[in-house]
């Protein structure tokens, strides 16, 4: 079920009208389970399943492991749990690249093996659910946190609609402590969930789906060579449109959340503003950043050991971030990338005193710092010392490094990939222009607000503005909002993070 | 901050939505503006769920824009006593829809297929997007998206504004853009007046259209314009063979279960009528249709009560013309084609 459909509007009505009746609270929780599985099944039922055993094997394999002390038997759990997790996770979404990457393999060492292509559909949001299931088995093999002992409350933590098929990925932590007591929103909250509910709706469905999608579509669909200011721009539109697509499906999971009493984590916080990648990370998807440092950044060794293995462990979280994205050595290449960035700006960090612990995290940013700037003061102009506009040349480096990136997550194969990178930096001639001018407005325009935006909120969020605006003006930019929403009457499209 | 700022400014915003939209409403409405139906996948997989409704009751059309203007439904209702189950689609080829019903074994009616020689015959890949597009989301759709066509469908019977075609946001942003770059290639822009469609997926030209002759040549440049793009020669030779063996086969399967398939070549005018006839020969499609298919087929030259029709902008006929067409083709059906209708009787 989409957020952005009117199916979704009347479900969550009755939810609403459900939580908010004088029921017992484990009625109330039962309701959001059985809505949660009713959510998911309109999808494709029969992968409710795969919900329920995710759930009872995480659920008897945590407690087990959080009790049991026999090293060997531990680790034999934990095995059974990563098996049933990611062995599914790796039938339905990485089936078909394993057997194709074989069939080459063996075709590279002169086997000619013929396979039939797998007919396997993914269930939707397989990647998201999964990790946050692996984070509670994980927790408990190290002992962190309590086994849940209720199933009704591990279920909901798993299933939870709002953010179930595409985050944020919550932590047991996070979640499961709600669900101990009754919740229901306050009417300021509810307000609040209402409005972050439009605010992700208008993020999808006007700005990512009517204002960018189809320049996007265009510049990577298309199989010719196309001038620098036309690849530029799809590139740009793609990178407004994966953001506007994927922060406002967390938008709207946090607004019914919060609509329902919940609270749930932030997942963007204005990520083109970004000074360098350890930030563009603490501020893009950050759930799952924050999930691939504690589950495997750290315990890979993160950077307590040499500064050779910290690269690699580096190098390895971002590889497997990218395929985590998706079955193609497309994902890998961007994760890779990303990989470089953060290595490469950790490798122009200041050097740490002699005895100083350095925090378990990725590399401060620490380009342009001042320490260079005698270096280089005789031939940059004074101005670009001042501290904001240093930060917002950096800010645009990070932007136009990102946008590198995102050709590779969104070319459907490296040819494309290539003939857009050479496109965008004139290394073909013949390039054609195809893009309409009314679309290169609306790019640029929706580009150059969004990352207006995103540097005048960097360190604020929408909620603490809307709390200091009047509510006239509040009310203004709400109105807009929803009428915008009512004129797209854009056919309900799925969000890309749903394929990942 | 007050401690209801938020309850203040939802209430407030409702106040306002709720007065923007009735001012929009109002205003499209008292320019005598009529409701129009989003004519997309999603009606047209509701529409194509009626082709399994029994033959008897109901007739199936399949074809391009011509037959869509050109077909009054309520009139073949009358006429007929048949619904029509139009699932024609605008500037595309049937032959995808044509495959599709052949292979449903569900499918045993009578299906009437329109032929526009340039789409019928096209050998351009793009000719076939939509219909592939339309009949996939009619299979994968979930119980979820029905639900949500049909609440759409409620609002846009009771909604002028909910028009996509033309009040959407890109609809409205489209009608005022700038000149694009040469070379680049923008699909044209068709009036308003020109195409009203119906919840039975009717197209319907308005008084507007027919008075305005400025409309009618916007319309008619773009059919000049499609012509000075398609640098595609009509399908020939092998190809040609390929397409209506493929025909052949796909008309076989449906009157193996008892259907019928009929081919109408529906009415066209002016340079557009000329220009069809030199670059597609009667002879060489449209016979070699019929008799490769072993099919009947009604072309509207042939009978002297459908020859004469002038389409305002070539191609397609008015509100008006498309009644007694509708009624001269039902005609045909009956005495010429052996086609038993149950007339409605008065009171239907």
């Amino acid at each position: 079920m989409l957020f952005n459909s009117y199916t979704f509007i009347l479900f969550f009505v009755v939810v609403l009208i459900l939580h908010n009746m004088r029921f017992p609270w484990k009625m109330k929780k039962v309701n959001l389970l059985l809505a949660s599985y009713l959510f998911y099944a309109v999808w494709n039922p029969p992968f409710v399943i795969l919900l329920w055993i995710s759930t009872l094997v995480d659920f008897v394999v945590g407690k087990k492991l959080f009790h049991e002390e026999n090293r060997t038997r531990r680790k034999v759990l934990l095995v059974i749990s990563l098996a049933v997790n990611l062995g599914m996770l790796g039938f339905f979404k990485y089936g078909a690249f394993l057997m194709e990457n074989f069939v080459l393999l063996m075709s590279a060492i002169g086997i000619e093996y013929q396979a039939a292509p797998p007919d396997i559909i993914l269930p939707v949001g397989i990647s998201f659910y999964t990790f946050q299931t692996l984070s509670y088995t994980l927790d408990m093999y190290r002992k962190q946190g309590q086994p849940e002992s209720s199933l009704l409350d591990f279920s909901l933590f798993v299933t939870f609609f709002p953010q179930l098929v595409a985050g944020p990925i919550v932590r047991p932590g996070q979640l499961i402590p709600q669900f101990k007591t009754p919740h229901r929103a306050t009417s300021e909250q509810f307000m609040h969930g209402l409005f972050l509910l439009t605010l992700g709706l208008f993020m999808k469905v006007v700005l990512a789906d009517i204002m960018l999608s189809k320049s996007a579509d265009t510049v990577f669909g298309t199989g010719r060579v196309l001038l620098p200011l036309d690849a530029w721009l799809g590139v740009l539109a793609f990178s407004g449109q994966i953001f506007f697509d994927f922060a406002g499906y967390s938008t709207c999971a946090i607004g019914i959340a919060a609509c329902l009493g919940f609270t749930l984590p932030d997942n963007f916080k204005y990520p083109y503003a970004a000074a360098g990648f350890s930030d563009f990370w603490r501020r893009w998807h950050i759930t799952l950043s924050t999930w691939l440092r504690d589950y495997l950044y750290i315990p890979l060794g993160g950077n307590r050991k040499s500064e050779a293995r910290t690269y690699i462990n580096l190098m390895i979280t971002m590889l497997l971030g990218g395929l985590w994205h998706g079955a193609s050595w497309t994902f890998v290449v961007w994760g890779a990338l990303h990989g470089t960035y953060l290595a490469v700006e950790r490798m122009f960090r200041p050097r740490k005193v002699p005895g100083n612990v350095e925090p378990d995290h990725a590399p401060e940013i620490t380009l342009l710092q001042p320490a260079t700037q005698t270096v280089t003061a005789s031939f940059v102009p004074s101005f670009l010392y001042r501290r904001t506009v240093r930060r917002f040349l950096l800010v645009l480096l990070t932007f136009f490094l990102v946008n590198v990136t995102w050709v590779f997550f969104r070319a459907q194969d490296f040819p494309t990939a290539w003939r857009l990178l050479t496109s965008m930096f004139g290394y073909q001639q013949g390039g054609e222009a195809i893009l309409p001018t009314l679309a290169m407005i609306k790019v640029s325009v929706v580009i150059g607000l969004m990352v207006l935006v995103h540097w005048l909120m960097r360190n604020t969020s929408v909620l603490a503005v809307a709390r200091r605006t009047p509510s006239w003006a509040v009310a203004i930019v709400w109105s807009i909002m929803i009428m915008a929403l009512l004129l797209s009457q854009e056919s309900s499209s799925s969000f890309i993070y749903f394929q990942f | 901050m007050q401690p209801n700022h938020f309850a203040k400014a939802a209430l407030l915003t409702a106040v306002l939505v709720l007065t923007g939209l009735s001012a929009w409403e109002w205003h499209l409405r008292n320019k005598g503006l009529e409701i129009s139906y989003d004519d997309g996948k999603e009606l047209w997989a509701h529409v194509r769920a009626k082709a399994y409704a029994d033959p008897a009751t109901s007739t199936v059309f399949i074809g391009s824009s011509r037959i869509k203007y050109d077909l009054d439904i309520s009139t073949w209702r009358k006429r007929t006593g048949r619904d029509a189950v139009q699932l024609a689609i605008e500037g595309s080829s049937p032959l995808p829809v044509l495959h599709d019903l052949a292979n449903d074994d569900k499918f045993r009616g009578d299906l009437v297929v329109d032929v526009t020689e340039g789409l019928f015959f096209a050998t351009r890949p793009g000719a076939a997007d939509d219909p592939t597009q339309f009949k996939d989301y009619f299979y994968d759709q979930t119980p979820a998206q029905q639900f949500s066509c049909n609440i759409h469908r409620s609002l846009e019977s009771g909604l002028v504004f909910l028009d996509r075609d033309n009040f959407s946001i890109n609809a409205m942003l489209d009608k005022n853009r700038p000149a694009d770059r040469p070379g680049v290639f923008n699909f044209p822009l068709f009036p308003l007046e020109f195409g009203r469609v119906t919840i039975g997926r009717q197209n319907l030209m308005t008084d507007e259209f027919l008075v305005d002759t400025s409309l009618q040549n916007m319309v008619t440049g773009n059919w000049l314009f499609f012509r000075s793009i398609n640098k595609e020669p009509p399908a020939s030779g092998a190809r040609l063979d390929s397409i209506i063996n493929a025909v052949k086969i796909s008309v076989e399967k449906i009157r193996a279960r008892g259907g019928s398939v009929l081919f109408v070549r529906t009415p066209s005018s002016g340079p557009f009528w000329k220009g069809e006839q030199a670059a597609f020969p009667r002879e060489k499609y449209w016979e070699r249709l019929l008799k490769g298919t072993n099919s009947p087929g009604v072309h509207f030259a042939d009978y002297p009560e459908t020859a004469g029709f002038i389409c305002p902008e070539w191609s397609h006929l008015s509100p008006k013309d498309a009644i007694t067409y509708t009624l001269r083709f039902a005609d045909i059906l009956e005495n010429e084609q052996g086609w038993s209708f149950r007339r409605m009787t008065a009171s239907k």
